[in-house]
This record gives C-alpha cells, sequence and structure tokens, in this order.
C-alpha cells in the first residue's frame, strides 16, 4: 500500500463514525434494491418454473372456454398426421390436509402414457412406472420437499379438499426430480392421473391437451379436429400473459427500490464531498509536495471505491436477510391480485448479486466522482478558505438551479409523452433529481426568510443557526435535498395510495349494490372457487330473498390472448351501480341484458387500447364470436381487465352452470345478519362459504387493498431510513466541521446548553425548510404517480385527494428526522470541552 | 407362446426396479408389476426379487388363475379375460411382394391389469387396465428393421379390446373383424392396421384352421405350482393378403400369419433364463410350435413343449422330451448380448429336421424391453420329403451382458447401427 | 538557482484587478540562503509560489534551476516541484493520518525515490533533528517545534535543489523558531540547497546571505 492510501484508509478510520454511517447508507440502498430484485424475480422463478413444468416442451395447446375440453378430444387430436405428440391435461387446486398441516396445493392431472415428450419428473426409467401407480388408482406423486411439508411419506393417505368436497388420495411414491429446476418447478404440486385429477376436482373434461405440433398445417388440421368450442394457441403465450400482468407491479417494486439507492449514493456524495472539503489543507499540502492531480483525484476516488465496496458487501448480506422478508410479501401481494406462486425459497443468481452490488459500486463511484475531480483541481495551496468554497458554491448555483429546472421539465415531459411503464419512471426520477437540484437555491432564499423568524425566538443563536445553513450550503444541500426527496416521496406516495384507497372506498360504495354477497371460501392463494351448485339452490331458496343475481367469472380465449369473463345478472337496481367512463348510457342497457354487447373495465380498455365501438372475438363454445363493447365502466376489481356480459348472454354461449359469486337482494325488513346465519347453518353441509353483507364484502376489499400495499409501505419506510442515515450523516459532518467554531464560542462564555439550542435549532431550522420544499414537491409526485405511473401501470383512473394530517405528518417527519439526526452531532459538540475544540484536528 | 418369464436377478426397469422382466409375450404384465413395487420402494434398490416373492405378494391376489383346464368359447375367448392380469393378442407373418420383396412382421397387442377388479375412482379415464402395442417390420430385402411402441389405457377410446365384434386396439393400431356389407355384421376375417413413420401394415387375414390348444388342453404351465400356468391357443394358418409400406408407396403383399393367444396371471420360475420360441409353417401346410424354456444353467427345462399341427388341423403335442435344439451359428448385438442365430431342430417322434435361418441378423426389438423378434426361413425334410417355409422366432434372455455390465439402466442409449432403427414416438 | 526576471502578479476578482507586485527581478545563486521580509499581505507567499509552481505569475519568468518553469505545464510543474522543491510551512502541514517516518518518506515516494539509500538518508536527518525515536508517533503527539523540526527535514529528506521556507517560525515561541531557523541553515548549507525564508523574523536576518524586503509590490534591501 503506498504512503497515500495508508493515509487514505487512515483517514477513513480516524473518521469512522462518518465512514460508517457512509458505508451504512450505500448498504441498506443495495440491500433494498437486492432485496425487491430477489422478491420479485424468486416469485417470478417460481411462476415460471412451474408454468414451464406444467406446460412442458409443448409447442401448442388446445384449449377451450370455461368447461374445457371433451374427453374425447384428446383421441381426436391423437390421429391428426401432423400431431407428433399429444398430453391430456386436468388442473386444479386443492387444499391438501397432511399431518403438517393443511396447504394449497396445485393437482396437475396428466396421462403418464402421454408424458415423456413432454414432462419430466424423475429419471426416464422411472417416469415410465408412473402409469402402473397412477392409472385408475387413487394415487399421487408428490416432491420429497413437498411431502415433508405435508410431513408424508409414501403410503400414507392425503386428504385433500375442492369446493368443499372432500376426498383422499394415496401417495404413491415421491418424485426426486433430477435438477434443481425441475424440483422448484414441481414444488408444491400433486401429479395424479388425469381421472383421478377429475374425480378429485369433482369434474368431467380436459383442461387442455398439450401439443407438438410439425407445421402450421398441423395447427389447422389439430383445430379442425377440434370442433368449434376449442382452440389451438402456441404454448408459452399464457405464461408470458401471466407474466405481463405483473410485469407493472415489478416495476413499481423495482422503482422503488431504485430510490433507496439514490438516497444511498446522495448520501456517498455527501460523506465524499465532506472529506475533500475537511482535508482541503492536507490535499493543497500534498500537491505543494509533489502530488499530482491524477494521484489526488485516485486517492479520493479509491476512498470511495472502499465505501462502495465494503458497502456493496453489507448490502448483499443485509439484502438477502431482507429478501426473505419481502419475498413472502411480495408472493402474498402477487396471490392476492394474480395468482398462485409456488416458491418457498429466494432464487439466488450470482447474477442478481454481482448486479446489486456493482449497481451500488458504480452508483458510488459516479457520487464520489464530483467532490474527486473538485480535489483533484485543489490548488496546491497550503490554505483555501472554506468561505472561498461557499462563495464558488453559491456562484454555482444558479447554474445548479437551471440544471435542476431542465432536468425536471424534461421529466414532465418525458412523463407526459411517454406511454410504457418504465419510461413513466425514468420521467419521474427526471422530475424528482431535478427538484433535488432546485433546493440549494430554494434553501438559501428560505433562509433569508426564516432568518428574521429564527432571530426573534431564538435571539442570535437563532440567526447563527439560519445564516449557518446558507453559509455551508456544501454541507447542508445534499443532506436537505436528501431530507427533501424523501419527505416528498412519502407525501406523494402516501397521496397515490390514500387516493387510490379513497376511489375504493367510493367504488364499492357505489358497487356493492346487493345486501349479501356469497363465494366459496377461497383457499389461502388458490386463484379461482366456484360455488357448490346445491348451495346454489339452497340460498336462493330462502323466503327473506327477493332477488338472485348470480356471477360467473371465467378466462376465456380471445384471438389477442385470453381475457377474463364475468357473467352478470343484471337488473334494473344494478343499473345505478355502475360509473361509466366511455359510452352512451341511455342506450347500452338493453342490448347489455339481451347479450349482445360487451362492457369492458376501463384497465381493459386502458391495457387493450379498445374503445367503444370496438369489437372483441371470444372462443365461445359454438366457436367465436365477435361482440361490440358498448361502454367502458370504473371498476377496481382487477389490474388486468374485465369484460362483462349478461348472465343470460353468457349461458347462451357456454353450456356452464357453474357460479362463481351469487347476490342475494332481500325482502325489504328482512334482518341482514339474521338472513346470514340462516344461510351460513344452511350450507354448513354442503361447502364452506363466505356469506358476508355488502358492508363487511367492502371491509374485506379495503383489508385486501391494505395487504397489498403493505410492501410499498415497507419500501417507503425502508427509503426514508436510507434518507435519515444521509441527513444524519450529512448533520454530523457539519457539526463536526464546526468543531472550533463552536469551540471558539464555547471559549466565548456560550453554555453547553446553548450549543444544544443552536445545533437543534439549525438541524431544526434544515428539517423545517426540507419539510417546506418537500409539501409542494410530494403534491406533485403524487399527481404525477396517479395521472402517470399508476395509470399506465395498471390502468385505473383515481380521483386526488391529499389529506390535510397527511401534510402536516410529511412536516413533521422532515423535522423529526432532522432534529433526531441533530441530536448525536448537539450531544458530542455539548460534551466536548472547549480547549480540545480549539486545538482542532 | 407362453409364459410370464421372469429371468436372472438385474434390475431392468429401472434404477429402482427390483426384478428383470423379459419383454415380448410375456413382458408388460411383470415389467409393470414391478414398476408398482418398485415405486413404493425408497428404501435401497434391491438387485432380485424372486418370483416366490411375486408370487407371495398380494399381486395375484384378486386376479383369477389358469389352475385348471377349460372349455374354449369362440368367438367369446377371442376377447378380453380382465379378471387375469396379463393377455396378448401376438400376430406375427412372412409376407411377399409379387416383385420379390420379402417382409416379415409382428402386431403384438398387451393387455395387462394394473390391479384387479374394476378402477374404484370416477372418472371415465379411470381403468386398471393399461395397453402395450409392439409393431415392428423387416424389409428383407433392404435389409431394414422397424420397431416401434405404444402405451395407452384401456380406457376413453384409447386402447381396448372386445371379442364381437372383435377388436382390439392401442390408439390406431388395430386388429378387427372385417365388416361385411351384405351380411350387416363382422365376419371372422380380421383387418390388421398399423403405420408409424411411414411404415405402413393393412392386412386382412382370414385362418385356414381351426385354433389349436397349446399345452394341455389349452392350458400351459409356466412352473411346477398350480394356477401358475395361463390359457394358451395358436391361429397357426391365417392367410393374410394386404399393402406394405415403407417410407414409400404401398406395395401388394401376400403370405401366411400366426396369433397367438394367452392370458393367465403367472411368473416364470426363477430357475429359467428365457426362452427361444418357434412359429414354423412349412410349404405342405403342417406348422410347428416349439418353446424351449433354458434354465440358468443351460440346461432346457422339462416344461418346454412343441405341438405340430397337420395339414388337417390334427395336433400332435410335443415334450421336452421330443424335440432337439442346436444352435448352429452365434449374433453379437451392438446393444449387447450375443444370441444365437442358427438352429438345427429336430423333431425325432415326427422325423422332422429343420435348418432355422434368420432373414436378417439384426431383428432385436429395442424398445421398453429389449428382445430379439424375427422372421426366419426354414429348410429341411419331413421323413424323406424335403420341406422349407418361413416363421418367426422369439429369443428372450440373451441380451444380459450388457445389463450386467451397465448395471440398472442401459437401454435407453442403443448405439446406432447405422441402419434405420426406429424407436416409439408417441 | 533562482531566477526571477520581470514578474508580475494580479488577482482579478469582485473588486476588480488587485497587482500584488509588478514586474520585480529576483536573483539567488546555488547555496544562498535569501531571508525575504515584508508586511503582511505584501505578497511573500504568493512569490514563494510563484517560485515553486504552484502559482503562474501574470507575466514576467520564473527560472529555477535553469528550467523556465512559466514554460510548463501543470503536470510538468507538478513533476518539477515533486524533485526541485522542498517546502516548510507556518502550519507544518504534516499528514495527520501518516506517521512521522511516512510524513518524511511520503515526498520519496511521490517523486519516486523511495530507495532504501533514500529512506537511510531520510533516517539520519531525523536523527541529526534528535527525533529518531519519535519516527513511528503520529505529528498530533509531537509539539510544535518537533513537528516543524521533521517539516524541515521533510523538506530535505527528497534532496530538492530549493527550499521554500514560509513563515517557519510563526507558530512558534522564540527559542523554538530560533533552533528551527538554525537548523535550516545548518542542513540547508551542509546539503548546498538555495533556501529562500519568507519571515518576519528578525533572527532569520543574522543566518541570510542576503536580505529582501517585499513592499508596495517592490523588492529592495533594507
Amino acid at each position: 500500500m503506498t504512503l497515500l492510501r495508508r493515509a487514505s484508509v487512515r483517514h477513513l478510520w480516524v473518521h469512522r463514525w462518518q465512514t460508517g454511517l457512509a458505508i451504512l447508507g450505500v448498504g441498506l440502498g443495495v440491500a433494498v434494491v437486492l432485496a425487491v430484485d430477489l422478491a420479485v424475480s424468486s416469485a417470478r422463478v417460481g411462476f415460471t418454473l412451474s408454468a414451464e413444468t406444467v406446460a412442458g416442451r409443448s409447442t401448442h395447446r388446445a384449449e377451450a372456454g370455461p368447461a374445457g375440453l371433451d374427453d374425447g378430444a384428446y383421441r381426436r387430436l391423437r390421429s391428426v398426421a401432423g400431431v407428433t405428440a399429444a398430453a391430456p391435461v386436468v388442473e386444479g387446486e386443492v387444499v391438501a390436509r397432511g399431518p403438517g398441516g393443511p396447504a394449497v396445493l396445485r393437482v396437475l392431472g396428466v396421462d403418464p402414457f402421454a408424458e415423456a415428450p413432454f414432462r419430466r419428473y424423475s429419471g426416464d426409467r422411472d417416469d415410465r412406472r408412473h402409469a402402473s401407480v397412477l392409472i385408475g388408482d387413487r394415487t399421487t406423486l408428490l416432491t420429497s420437499s413437498t411431502a415433508a411439508v405435508l410431513a408424508l411419506d409414501g403410503g400414507d393417505w392425503l386428504g385433500v379438499e375442492v369446493a368443499g368436497r372432500r376426498d383422499s388420495v394415496r401417495v404413491a411414491g415421491l418424485l426426486d426430480p433430477a435438477d434443481e429446476a425441475s424440483r422448484l418447478g414441481l414444488e408444491n404440486l400433486l401429479v395424479m392421473d388425469v381421472g383421478t385429477a377429475q374425480a378429485v376436482l369433482g369434474r368431467r373434461g380436459l383442461d387442455r391437451v398439450d401439443l407438438i405440433l410439425e407445421s402450421d398445417a398441423a395447427v389447422a388440421d389439430a383445430a379442425a379436429a377440434l370442433g368449434p368450442g376449442g382452440t389451438i394457441v402456441v404454448a408459452g403465450a399464457a405464461a408470458g400473459a401471466l407474466q405481463d400482468m405483473t410485469r407493472a407491479f415489478d416495476l413499481n417494486l423495482r422503482a422503488l427500490s431504485m430510490l433507496a439507492l439514490i438516497f444511498g449514493v446522495f448520501l456517498i456524495y455527501n460523506s465524499v464531498t465532506f472529506s475533500v472539503v475537511q482535508r482541503r489543507r492536507l490535499l493543497g499540502t500534498l500537491r505543494a509536495l509533489g502530488a499530482s492531480r491524477r494521484q489526488v483525484f485516485g486517492l479520493v476516488l479509491g476512498e470511495a471505491a472502499i465505501l462502495g465496496l465494503v458497502g456493496a458487501a453489507l448490502g448483499l448480506i443485509l439484502g438477502l436477510a431482507l429478501g426473505s422478508g419481502l419475498l413472502r410479501l411480495v408472493t402474498r401481494t402477487i396471490e392476492d391480485l394474480y395468482f398462485v406462486v409456488t416458491v418457498r425459497e429466494l432464487v439466488i443468481s450470482p447474477a442478481t448479486l454481482a448486479a446489486a452490488a456493482a449497481l451500488g459500486i458504480v452508483g458510488t463511484l459516479a457520487a464520489a466522482a464530483p467532490p474527486a475531480f473538485e480535489a483533484a483541481m485543489t490548488e496546491p495551496r497550503a490554505a483555501l478558505l472554506r468561505s472561498e468554497l461557499e462563495a464558488g458554491l453559491r456562484r454555482r448555483l444558479p447554474l445548479l438551479s437551471l440544471a435542476g429546472l431542465t432536468l425536471a421539465a424534461v421529466g414532465m415531459l418525458v412523463l407526459v409523452v411517454a406511454t410504457g411503464v418504465e419510461t413513466s419512471f425514468v420521467g419521474l426520477f427526471g422530475v424528482i433529481l431535478g427538484a433535488a437540484l432546485l433546493t440549494p437555491q430554494v434553501t438559501v432564499l428560505l433562509m433569508r426568510l426564516l432568518r428574521p423568524a429564527a432571530g426573534a425566538v431564538l435571539g442570535v443563536l437563532g440567526r447563527m443557526a439560519a445564516s449557518g445553513v446558507a453559509a455551508s450550503m456544501s454541507r447542508t444541500g445534499p443532506a436537505i435535498a436528501t431530507l427533501t426527496v424523501a419527505v416528498a416521496v412519502t407525501i406523494g406516495i402516501g397521496i397515490m395510495i390514500g387516493s387510490f384507497r379513497r376511489s375504493l372506498v367510493d367504488w364499492l360504495d357505489i358497487t356493492l349494490s346487493a345486501d349479501v354477497y356469497i363465494s366459496a371460501v377461497r383457499p389461502a392463494g388458490a386463484l379461482t372457487s366456484t360455488l357448490d351448485l346445491r348451495a346454489v339452490a339452497v340460498l336462493g331458496d330462502d323466503p327473506a330473498v327477493a332477488e338472485v343475481r348470480r356471477y360467473r367469472e371465467v378466462t376465456v380465449p380471445t384471438p389477442a390472448g385470453p381475457v377474463d369473463l364475468m357473467g352478470i345478472s343484471i337488473d334494473s337496481r344494478l343499473r345505478d351501480h355502475f360509473t361509466f367512463l366511455d359510452g352512451d348510457v341511455a342506450e347500452l342497457w338493453e342490448p347489455f341484458v339481451e347479450g349482445s354487447v360487451l362492457l369492458v373495465s376501463e384497465p381493459f380498455a386502458h391495457h387493450r387500447r379498445t374503445q367503444v365501438g370496438d369489437t372483441l372475438t371470444l372462443q365461445t363454445e359454438r366457436g367465436p364470436e365477435s361482440l361490440p363493447i358498448a361502454g367502458v365502466f370504473r371498476d377496481y376489481g382487477s389490474d388486468r381487465g374485465l369484460v362483462m356480459i349478461s348472465y343470460s348472454g353468457y349461458r347462451e354461449r357456454w353450456d356452464d352452470p357453474t357460479v362463481t359469486t351469487m347476490a342475494l337482494i332481500l325482502e325489504p325488513g328482512a334482518d341482514r345478519d339474521e338472513v346470514i346465519n340462516r344461510l351460513q347453518a344452511a350450507t354448513a353441509g354442503i361447502q364452506p362459504l363466505n356469506i358476508r353483507s355488502n358492508h363487511r364484502l367492502a371491509e374485506v376489499s379495503l383489508s385486501v387493498f391494505d395487504q397489498t400495499f403493505a410492501i410499498t409501505q415497507v419500501l417507503r419506510f425502508l427509503a426514508l431510513i436510507v434518507a435519515f442515515v444521509g441527513v444524519l450523516s450529512a448533520l454530523m459532518a457539519l457539526q463536526f466541521e464546526r468543531v472550533r467554531e463552536l469551540g471558539v464560542l464555547r471559549a466565548n462564555g456560550l453554555t453547553p446548553g446553548q450549543v444544544w439550542t443552536m445545533v437543534a435549532s439549525q438541524t431544526g431550522i434544515m428539517g423545517l425548510a426540507a419539510g417546506m420544499m418537500a409539501l409542494p414537491l410530494g403534491l406533485g409526485l403524487g399527481v404525477l404517480m396517479i395521472e402517470f405511473v399508476n395509470r399506465r401501470s395498471f390502468g385505473w383512473s383515481i380521483d386526488m385527494s391529499a389529506p390535510p394530517d397527511l401534510i402536516l405528518q410529511a412536516m413533521a417527519l422532515a423535522l423529526t428526522a432532522a432534529l433526531l439526526a441533530g441530536l448525536y452531532p448537539a450531544w458530542r459538540m455539548a460534551r466536548t470541552s472547549p480547549a480540545e475544540a480549539l486545538r482542532g484536528e | 407362446m407362453s409364459t410370464i418369464a421372469r429371468t436372472g436377478s438385474k434390475a431392468r426397469v429401472g434404477p429402482r426396479a427390483r426384478g428383470r422382466f423379459a419383454a415380448p409375450h410375456l413382458g408388460l404384465g411383470l415389467g409393470l408389476l414391478a414398476a408398482v413395487s418398485a415405486c413404493q420402494d425408497t428404501g435401497p434398490a434391491r438387485a432380485t426379487l424372486s418370483v416366490t416373492e411375486i408370487l407371495a405378494d398380494a399381486d395375484t391376489v384378486g386376479f383369477a388363475r389358469a389352475d385348471r383346464p377349460r372349455v374354449f368359447e369362440f368367438p367369446a375367448d377371442h376377447g378380453p379375460h380382465p379378471e387375469f392380469r396379463h393377455e396378448w393378442w401376438y400376430y406375427t407373418g412372412n409376407l411377399r411382394a409379387r416383385d420379390g420383396r420379402a417382409f416379415g412382421f409382428q402386431l403384438t397387442f398387451f393387455r395387462n391389469a394394473l390391479r384387479p377388479g374394476a378402477s374404484s375412482v370416477e372418472s371415465d379415464w379411470a381403468t386398471n387396465q393399461a395397453f402395450m402395442a409392439h409393431f415392428a417390420l423387416t424389409d428383407v430385402v433392404a435389409g431394414r428393421f422397424f420397431a416401434f411402441e405404444r402405451f395407452d389405457r384401456g380406457a376413453v377410446g384409447l386402447a381396448g379390446a372386445r371379442a364381437e365384434p372383435f377388436q382390439v386396439h392401442v390408439s390406431d393400431w388395430v386388429v378387427e373383424s372385417v365388416w361385411d356389407h351384405e351380411a350387416g355384421r363382422p365376419v371372422p376375417p380380421v383387418r390388421l392396421r398399423a403405420a408409424q413413420d411411414g411404415v405402413v401394415l393393412d392386412l386382412v387375414l382370414e385362418s385356414a384352421k381351426p385354433p389349436v390348444l397349446q399345452g394341455d388342453e389349452g392350458l400351459s404351465q409356466k412352473g411346477p405350482e398350480p394356477g401358475n400356468a395361463s390359457y394358451y391357443y395358436s391361429l397357426t394358418r391365417l392367410a393374410a393378403r394386404g399393402a406394405v409400406a415403407v417410407q414409400d408407396e404401398p406395395v401388394e403383399v401376400e403370405g401366411w400369419a400366426w396369433l397367438d393367444r394367452e392370458w393367465g396371471t403367472s411368473a416364470l420360475g426363477p430357475e429359467l433364463e428365457g426362452w427361444d420360441w418357434f412359429s414354423i409353417q412349412l410349404d405342405d401346410l403342417t406348422e410347428l410350435m416349439v418353446y424351449r424354456l433354458r434354465r440358468h444353467d443351460g440346461e432346457t427345462d422339462p416344461l418346454s413343449r412343441g405341438s405340430f399341427v397337420h395339414a388337417d388341423g390334427t395336433t400332435v403335442g410335443l415334450g421336452a422330451d421330443d424335440l432337439v435344439l442346436v444352435a448352429t451359428g452365434r449374433w453379437r448385438s451392438p446393444r449387447g448380448g450375443t444370441y444365437p442365430s442358427a438352429w438345427l431342430l429336430q423333431v425325432p417322434r415326427l422325423d422332422l429336421e429343420l435348418r432355422v435361418q434368420p432373414v436378417l441378423a439384426d431383428q432385436e426389438v429395442d424398445l421398453s424391453f429389449r428382445y430379439w423378434e424375427g422372421a426366419v426361413t426354414v429348410t429341411g425334410r419331413r421323413g424323406a420329403e424335403p420341406v422349407a417355409g418361413h416363421g418367426y422366432v422369439e429369443l428372450t434372455g440373451y441380451a444380459e451382458a450388457d445389463l450386467a455390465a451397465g448395471g440398472s439402466d442401459s437401454s435407453s442409449s442403443s448405439p446406432s447401427t447405422g441402419r434405420p432403427r426406429n424407436r416409439t414416438a408417441r | 538557482m533562482i531566477e526571477l526576471a520581470g514578474l508580475t502578479k494580479a488577482y482579478v476578482d469582485a473588486g476588480g484587478e488587485r497587482v500584488v507586485f509588478r514586474d520585480l527581478d529576483l536573483w539567488a545563486a546555488d547555496g544562498e540562503i535569501v531571508v525575504l521580509l515584508g508586511p503582511s499581505g505584501s505578497g511573500k507567499t504568493t512569490l514563494l509560489n510563484l517560485v515553486s509552481g504552484i502559482d503562474l505569475p501574470t507575466a514576467g519568468a520564473v527560472r529555477v534551476g535553469g528550467v523556465a518553469l512559466t514554460a510548463l505545464n501543470e503536470r510538468e510543474r507538478t513533476l518539477f516541484r515533486r524533485d526541485q522543491i522542498g517546502f516548510v510551512f507556518q502550519f507544518f502541514n504534516l499528514i495527520p493520518t501518516l506517521t512521522v517516518e511516512e510524513n518524511l518518506l511520503l515526498p520519496l515516494e511521490l517523486s519516486g525515490r523511495d530507495t532504501a539509500a533514500a529512506r537511510r538518508r531520510a533516517l539520519s536527518l531525523l536523527a541529526e533533528v534528535g527525533l529518531v525515536d519519535r519516527a513511528g508517533e503520529y505529528p498530533d503527539r509531537l509539539s510544535g517545534g518537533e513537528q516543524q523540526r521533521v517539516a524541515v527535514v521533510r523538506a530535505l529528506s527528497h534532496d530538492p535543489a530549493v527550499v521554500l521556507a514560509d513563515e517557519p517560525t510563526g507558530n512558534l515561541d522564540r527559542d523554538t523558531g530560533r533552533s528551527i531557523l538554525a537548523l535550516l541553515e545548518r542542513l540547508a548549507r551542509g546539503a548546498g540547497k538555495t533556501l529562500l525564508i519568507v519571515t518576519h523574523s528578525e533572527e532569520a536576518v543574522s543566518m541570510a546571505d542576503r536580505v529582501l524586503v517585499l513592499r508596495d509590490g517592490k523588492l529592495s534591501t533594507p
């Protein structure tokens, strides 16, 4: 190690508090990015692997609407000349009850004889034996790890429950997949014979037939063999579509995590700038002794590299720990909103780790480059006055502000012009960074305003504190900027979530028009569940029930991919409970009731870029049918979007008596709770049901909403912590730098208490300034997130509402963060004896 | 032929399989049976499982046994007997086209009950009957051999068998009664169809002789224990006419085919290594069937049998002592193992002496089970008269060398022999 | 050898142009000890900065050891300074995070002359100033006089042709200052260095070969 390097390492050690905070900042930033990346990609890998496992090596798949394919479709497809291989599949979810407790597992019903070209379970030869243990028997195969969770062994019986029907299957064997990917893919899967799967799931027909097709001609022939109800789709398209669903969600999480890293980088900038300013004389001496500019640049950047490396290493450790925690939240949210994810552990790839570490190190170096450059430009004079530095900064302030304005303007432009979610975030980040660059100028102006006020309250100490903030802009600037942005983002996200929630509440109020809603108990994590038809009959028979509405929600193939279709019983009362964003409300009901037009939800119209007047081609059991879209309604039920058809229109096209949800309108004067209890008792023997009043359903919906945004809140909090560390670090730097000044003041009779007052008032003023700037910025960010980011991500329009308490909270947050951050420096300053302080370095 | 043969000791079905079961006439039944037990075996692999263990096992419980002679009734007995564990319809034959090309074919349907009784699972797909079919064709002049395999369950129209109107099929490989439009009903001739990868067989078979009951009035003992036997009859002279295509335009063919029918719930004795089975159709319209059960010590097992069918359909049963079988040639399989490849077959009692020669050395079927099953030509004398003819030979228990060397799982990677050799694709 | 010819230095700031000195000439021979006196703000330090190549004149020429510094770029001047100049500062300016010994070795390392012989020389110089037993300590453990002795040794450790001292006694008591000046003189004369001292100290005058006064932008003899 050269002497220069040695000197710089010792410098880091001497200022270990500062060093530690900088490392912590980078570490936290990297950790949050890594954790989110790991959680999101693990959930995704889990989903992809299971999707690939169940899709196998098929090139195409034959599928039909809700009723599925008839059993004979498989035989017909096999006899088509270009069909190289075909395999029938029945899928579903069951609640499995093993000694280890209940778990929601996915049933994969297959014909073992047809599986070889498609899926691998264990070894080749092992797979061949599956036929003899699965076909015709109440048996299942599952991986050893899934069996371990259920505390099962080969030969044990496993209880399975579907839509209230109980059954049991015997574990015929444990799968021992050849590789890790197969193992993950087979996690949480009950592999059964197709017949057993039908019996367990209580259904007939096939969900799909996986195909390996040789040519386009074969696709056409297969479609012909399938008949009008079915379609041949390219395999993998479905998995891709499902992945697309969570893309916006993933992106939002990643963007939030990037924010934490940006705060971390701010912190590095802060810390390195401080170390340069603090060592101006030393750097000048070095230059006088003959150190070249490159050597000085390298010295400073080298220190930053050490911070970055150690910080990144810390970040990897923290990130891995944090990742498992976030994974639960992410998968929970994905399951609430999208689909079942079978993943229990983080999938850690070296590439992910390397990317997160590289991001931290590169960010650190980038942040350290400007101060390092400044250090290199240090004139080799022994001393440069601090005031000169600040004067230089003040001279550059207009330039900085201009850059900030430009950046913010470009960001706005990108936001407005952009259509994609990614570009929207780029624009938003531009606005945030631009605003951050503007904060020093605004701070200077604010200090001019605050100085008399502070003077009035705290006298000369207050005035000194206020002018100290403006005079040490090189120190206070980044700290205030970081705090401002962090608080603003908090306000912005708060406004976004709050407005969203408010809109949801309003929507639920309008939408939940019936008195009682009934759905089957959806096992945690399961995608769908349907009502037992016996229960449907019992429910409709209750004397207190005036009217019954049935809803059937299914996924239907279209040429543009699958859509969620809801058949809905419609009556005059229900009409008032739609809010239309597009379409002629007076004219659309009649044809809708007839079943000749469709209504689509706002996210559907947004994602599919459809509007009133367009048509949508649905694959019905009678073949493809094009129906016009007559209206676009507001709906927060699904960000994928929903297509509505009248229930009778649905039944005309699909021979599917199943009901997903029921709504009951009670006779006037009926006691709602009494009716619910009665219905609960009447259906107890048939199927466990959620029978809820409209109020209760609204509550449940809101709790799901809150759960969904739990991860957002966590990330927001983490970003705030990083910002707090940044402010703490900046304030400490500032106060330690003023050791001599404070020493002089102490020598001249300032009491320790007055030191406290002064330091606290200075940090308080900084917090106040940050809060004052964060407020408009936060409101603006809230608007931008609602109008652009959220809309582009999910397609929902939200009515903006900014609760005043949120604004107060934000101010309090800024002040508290600043004051907390000032505590330790104030304590240190007050404790330091004037003599020691005066001795200087 | 007949017999559930279980030979040697090496696991063959899979790494954890306990027993090795040589295939063809016999295989599927115990092959899958082995899988049943193997799949639940999560403990360390055991190399062997004695037949007594299998027999003592629950595997035969609940199944009917061939423990006494029975009265065969046709056409009912052409159809399936699902109360027995296994059953097969074994069609082989030699065909000739007008342009001189000669073909041998094998189309075999195996039925195997995975467990006794009907499936308790409520689904149209649920069944305890599994089917396997092997389809092989020897293109003698071109020196090519093709073999394919299919598995399917006996449900939802994927595979199955019935007596009237007769049909046995695994997907679209099928043998069924020809529909007589004039009579408005199916009639005895059967149509046999199988095709894969451009290899097509489409024949109409009509029996020229009544069924021949093999063994003791159709009861064929596979071991000394009662019930370890099967019911066995043959149609030894089926006139075949139809078309064959080998990745080309179909050519018209005619010739003679042979059906072996057998069902039971039996196993091959532990002392047995394998068997050599011969079905020979001579030009004088007589037929000879011989199976020699080989013991591990190389001796012929006394349970070996044969039968000779006169031109008028009368039958002479042959015991082990009546048969002299000497291998006169050897063929080394590129996939491991050495097979006898030419024989001198003598039946002194009938003053019959035949030399049997494969039409192609490599007619080894390398599918889920590996065995040699191929067309042969026959020359010799009966009394003073020279005779000639064609036949089919099945050899099991020879593919062992590689199994011993390669451990448990060897046949998944057979070396390329440079000639088309087709595996199942479906 | 130091040659300054027609040297002018002016700064431009908010208050307009401020001339430090104009058309100034100075010549110092090898091994000569020149003491530069002058009131605060007269431009003494600026003059030193010009001689060391830290700063560039507005007009005129600076030659040190025959090298025209004004013709060199920043990098070349840094390399020149590294090799040819030794500095002694008023505030010692030892690197606080390096030990005494490391402070001595730093110029050697920077000029790439970190040889065993050079190290021995530096240590023997340290012994000469009586601080060899403090070699492993950090500067803040040393008194001001001790720190300045180390600084003097550092200025000479890499064997420069010219030693520049800027108020070397300004931060020391009279006795200590005197001993530092004596040390400087002894070492400079012993090694034949050109020594340019900017000072207020009267003691310095007594050891000088030549004394100059900088006042109102003009050099003169007292």
